[in-house]
């Protein structure tokens, strides 16, 4: 009886122990990091706004989590991941140090570099991932998240290529490079415009303009570089402010967000839309949003391409949960899943050549959406993404000198 | 009759205007595509439906009420005393507490919410259901112990004397005597209370960490994401009961009530 | 002595909660806007630079325009409204219902409402387009995303009207028998009766409902949030974007905007409470 009671005692306690401690999990075999994880709780904060994505989520790694692992998956969905790491900063200010409120986020880009920066990612564990075998860290656009080395302190979850939409039955024939489609959209007054920067979409158009000014990406890779900037920048401002009586409502005020960009589009005002995913393309289609003739395109001179990743706060209090996810989004089977179309049509961040014969299988036998054009076709004119500092620069200099 | 007739066309207009920018959101929520210049949506569909239906929104649903019903229940129970010392009393101070009461109903709402996400960060309260019921009580405590001030204004405390008198205990007086009398005035406060809390956006959003995920919250994001059908039917949703509880009360509620309790 | 204790009983819960809560988020934010927490070089740099910046005074000024403008407005369709519902009419039951109804729905329902109605393809321009107005939605006039901030003015006067007109109704109930006809017989116009005898008698309730409407509509989030264009972006958007930047440098201004505004709350408060606090005596209704 006692000692019924007192095993009941320690089992509650186990559950009740979290694993905060990152370092101690560094230390264990990958079974052992199961074992803790089991009857855990993930919070994992990322971007809500397409049902398709939450539910894959929800549903599927939700599902699994819970019938392999016994974990709960506690999805908090969000609409700009910057306030997050903003949150995780203001934990670590006011010396919350174990018990943080996020235990995984998707993020990438400039939020990264900014919990890196400030110390706020746990780091040096991907490697104990079983599944990270399937990840080909020699590919520079998986082991650089915006030109920033990942080195172990995030998981790659899916690979995006910009590309841009247009309706077939409005426009047949779009432009298919940066040149002309600057020339198509002086030609057709108040038919085009784009999210103002910061946002994430806006900020990656005004990129693909700077890169165009420059006469291409070779003199921009590398760290952020003031002299190269100023030389570039004076040209993509005075492009960008040529353009502005040629946009939608006189480039007087510009859309907050893609999605005001997407209704835009939706509504028929402006010709174009663009996304780093194109198979949002697909899912505004088959959500109705959006006509059935929507096609889209990348560009002959490429567009620009990178990797979004998941990662783990360093106060997250369920390290040992968050890491088992994120073994789980990296399997073959999970990545296969969300690549379906009807699913969610993303591309792998995995080898598909090292996942086993079934999935292999799986994934020849997707076939796109028809509005969404093919990873393999976009890939063949691709931009690198450029360094997060340019980024930053290319932002704070559209906003004092374009969007003012 | 002219001016009957003109007072007909105001009132029509009046109702209009008040029903108008409820239309689209009923619409959108029925509709699969409903693009420019289609003045009806291009098909139906109970999609949208389906997603503000899910367990997911409806648990969001079920946490909004709880945080609102809770946040309420502590109000009428921490004002209510505070209420009749106010309404019933003079005492040094007294134009002090006031002023302290009325502080969050007049500054703006930003101006407070950054100090409060500073406060609980450093209680350990951020992040958590009790944290954002407790942050809710800054707006909606003092305004329930006003409405409860207006009301003991009003109360007789001679109909206690004389339950005293007559041997009611204490307990038993207040639950007989104290309570009917004054609880008319404290559910039309309750109700209003309850909305108070209801709509909050930034408040639960600093407070809660986007972990407490509110029913405005849900409904944002989806707004955020362009899927105005389902943001329409989460709308419709989010605006239902607070529309049902009125027309419960409505009966009930007269204009002198209705006078101390409005809040913008 | 005993009735002192018996009123700290009654009142302490309720002032420390409030007390505690208030005063220590208005210093916690007094105390980081000037660099003393955590200990930085203290002095009024952040007042400095949000005071010099461009963006943030041009936001300040957009959020003076909108509660200025949405007060006026509000406060004199009220009074209307509060005239009309005072007088018999048919379907005056009706409308006094959706009067008070709207007081329960939200302020970002409103605001999508407004944008799904207004915005340059919603409702309105769609009919326009069937009545021949206009063939593309650029040419409907910009309300929403705009710079005169007229889509959320525009909400905030349809929340707000009713709010002011229950005021002014209750306080109608309470002034007693209309004394109108008794000014017209005396020779009063219709307007001079308005003017001369209502008017005077209802303006501390329409000043004091006022009030409320104009803080609430220079401090709130989610309706611009919905309906405002990129810049300049109202100063409450404007103080959540400084305080949630990923530069922590950002944040003493982001804690001195928000001192900022509770400054000027403070004018309104004092307003407010002469309005409607009384000056001595028990009655606090």
């Amino acid at each position: 009886m006692l000692r019924s009671l007192a095993a009941l005692l320690l089992l509650s306690a186990a559950a009740l122990a979290d694993t905060a401690d990152g370092e101690a999990l560094k230390a264990m075999g990958w079974d052992q990091i199961v074992n803790e994880a089991r009857g855990g709780t993930v919070n994992w904060f990322m971007w809500g706004g397409a049902d398709n994505i939450n539910a894959y989520a929800s549903d599927y790694i939700g599902t699994a989590l819970k019938r392999d692992y016994d974990i709960t998956l506690n999805r908090v969905p969000i609409t700009d991941a910057a306030e997050i790491v903003n949150l995780i900063l203001s934990e670590k200010e006011a010396g919350v140090t174990d018990n943080g409120t996020v235990d995984l986020i998707w993020i990438n880009g400039e939020n990264f570099r900014s919990m890196k920066e400030a110390g706020l990612a746990f780091c040096g564990y991907t490697s104990l991932l079983p599944n990270d075998a399937l990840v080909d860290w020699d590919n520079p656009a998986i082991a650089n998240d915006f030109g920033v080395p990942v080195v172990g302190c995030e998981v790659p979850w899916n690979t995006v290529q910009f590309a841009f939409a247009h309706d077939s039955a409005v426009l047949a024939e779009p432009p298919r490079d940066m040149a002309g489609l600057l020339a198509w959209i002086r030609a057709n007054p108040g038919r085009f415009t784009y999210p103002a920067p910061p946002d994430f979409t806006g900020s990656a158009f005004v990129r693909h303009v700077f890169i165009h000014a420059a006469g291409g990406p070779e003199g921009l890779l590398g760290p952020f570089d003031q002299v190269k900037f100023d030389a570039v920048a004076g040209k993509t401002w005075a492009i960008l402010n040529g353009l502005e009586p040629f946009l939608w409502r006189e480039g007087a005020t510009y859309p907050t967000t893609v999605t005001q960009l997407n209704e835009l589009f939706a509504n028929g005002e402006v010709a174009f839309s663009f996304n780093y995913d194109p198979a949002q393309f697909g899912l505004a289609v088959q959500a109705g949003l959006w006509p059935e003739t929507t096609r889209s395109f990348g560009l002959r001179d490429g567009t620009i391409g990178n990797t979004n990743y998941t990662l783990i706060p360093f106060n997250s209090p369920n390290k040992a949960a968050a890491m088992v996810t994120q073994n789980l989004l990296l399997s073959g089977e999970a990545q296969l899943e969300k690549a379906r179309t009807e699913i969610w049509g993303a591309a792998p961040a995995i080898e598909i050549s090292r996942t086993p014969p079934a999935v292999q299988a799986g994934f020849a036998a997707i076939k796109t959406h028809p509005s969404v054009i093919p990873a393999s076709e976009l890939a063949k004119s691709a931009l690198p993404e450029l360094q997060a500092g340019w980024l930053t620069a290319i932002e704070a200099g559209w906003a004092t000198n374009v969007g003012n | 009759m002219r001016a009957e007739r003109l007072r007909l066309l105001a009132g029509l207009a009046l109702a209009l205007a008040l029903v108008l920018p409820l239309l689209p959101l009923a619409l959108w929520s029925l509709a699969h595509g409903w693009r420019f210049p289609d003045l009806l949506p291009q098909a139906w569909s109970l999609r949208a439906w389906g997603v503000a239906s899910s367990a997911g929104v409806l648990g969001s649903l079920g946490l909004t009420l709880g945080i609102a019903a809770a946040t309420t229940a502590l109000a009428a129970l921490v004002g209510l005393p505070a209420g009749r010392a106010l309404g019933l009393h003079d005492f040094p101070g007294k134009r002090a507490v006031l002023l302290l009461l009325l502080v969050p109903a007049v500054l703006p709402g930003i101006a407070l919410v950054l100090g409060l996400h500073d406060l609980f960060l450093r209680l350990g309260l951020t992040g958590s259901t009790h944290g954002v019921i407790l942050a809710h009580l800054v707006p909606v405590l003092p305004y329930m112990v006003l409405v409860m001030a207006s009301v003991f204004a009003g109360f007789d405390t001679r109909i206690e004397a004389q339950a005293r008198s007559l041997g009611a205990g204490p307990v038993r007086c207040f639950l007989q005597v104290t309570l009917p009398a004054v609880l008319p005035g404290l559910l039309t406060g309750a109700l209003f209370a309850f909305l108070v809390s209801w709509s909050q956006y930034l408040l639960t959003l600093a407070i809660g960490g986007g972990r407490v995920q509110t029913l405005p919250l849900v409904l944002y994001a989806y707004v955020a994401a362009g899927r105005n059908d389902v943001a329409g039917a989460i709308a419709v949703l989010y605006a239902l009961p607070g529309i049902l509880l009125l027309l419960g009360f409505i009966g009930r509620i007269t204009g002198r009530d209705l006078g101390r309790v409005l809040r913008p | 002595m005993r009735e002192r204790t018996r009123l700290l009983l009654l009142l302490g819960p309720a002032v420390a909660l409030v007390g505690g809560l208030v005063l220590g988020a208005l210093g916690l934010a007094l105390l980081r806007s000037l660099r003393l927490l955590p200990l930085e070089e203290p002095g009024l740099s952040a007042y400095a630079s949000v005071l010099a910046s461009p963006g943030v005074l041009a936001s300040l000024a957009l959020s003076f325009w909108i509660a200025t403008v949405s007060t006026l407005i509000a406060a004199g369709l009220a009074l209307a409204a509060a005239m009309l519902l005072r007088q018999a009419f048919p379907g005056r039951r009706l409308v006094a219902v959706l009067v008070q109804l709207n007081l329960t729905i939200p302020h970002v329902v409103g605001a999508i409402g407004i944008l799904y109605l207004i915005s340059q393809s919603g409702s309105f321009a769609r009919l326009a387009h069937a009545a021949g107005l206009i063939a593309a939605p650029g040419e409907f006039p910009a309300l929403t995303h705009d710079p005169w901030a007229i889509g959320i003015i525009l909400t905030y006067v349809w929340k707000e009207v009713p709010f002011i007109t229950l005021i002014l109704l209750a306080k109608l109930q309470t002034l007693g028998p209309d004394l109108g006809p008794v000014a017209r017989s005396l020779g009063a116009t219709r307007w001079q009766a308005f003017r001369f005898v209502l008017l005077p008698q209802l303006l501390p309730a329409l000043a004091a409902g006022a009030a409320l409407v104009f803080a609430f509509a220079f401090g709130a989030y989610e309706v611009p949030l919905v309906l405002g264009a990129h810049a300049p972006e109202a100063l409450p958007l404007r103080a959540w974007r400084s305080f949630t930047d990923v530069d922590l440098a950002a944040r003493p201004e982001a804690f001195a905007i928000s001192i900022l505004i509770a400054a000027l709350g403070a004018g309104l408060l004092a307003l407010h409470a002469r309005l409607i606090l009384p000056r001595r005596g028990r009655d606090a209704g």
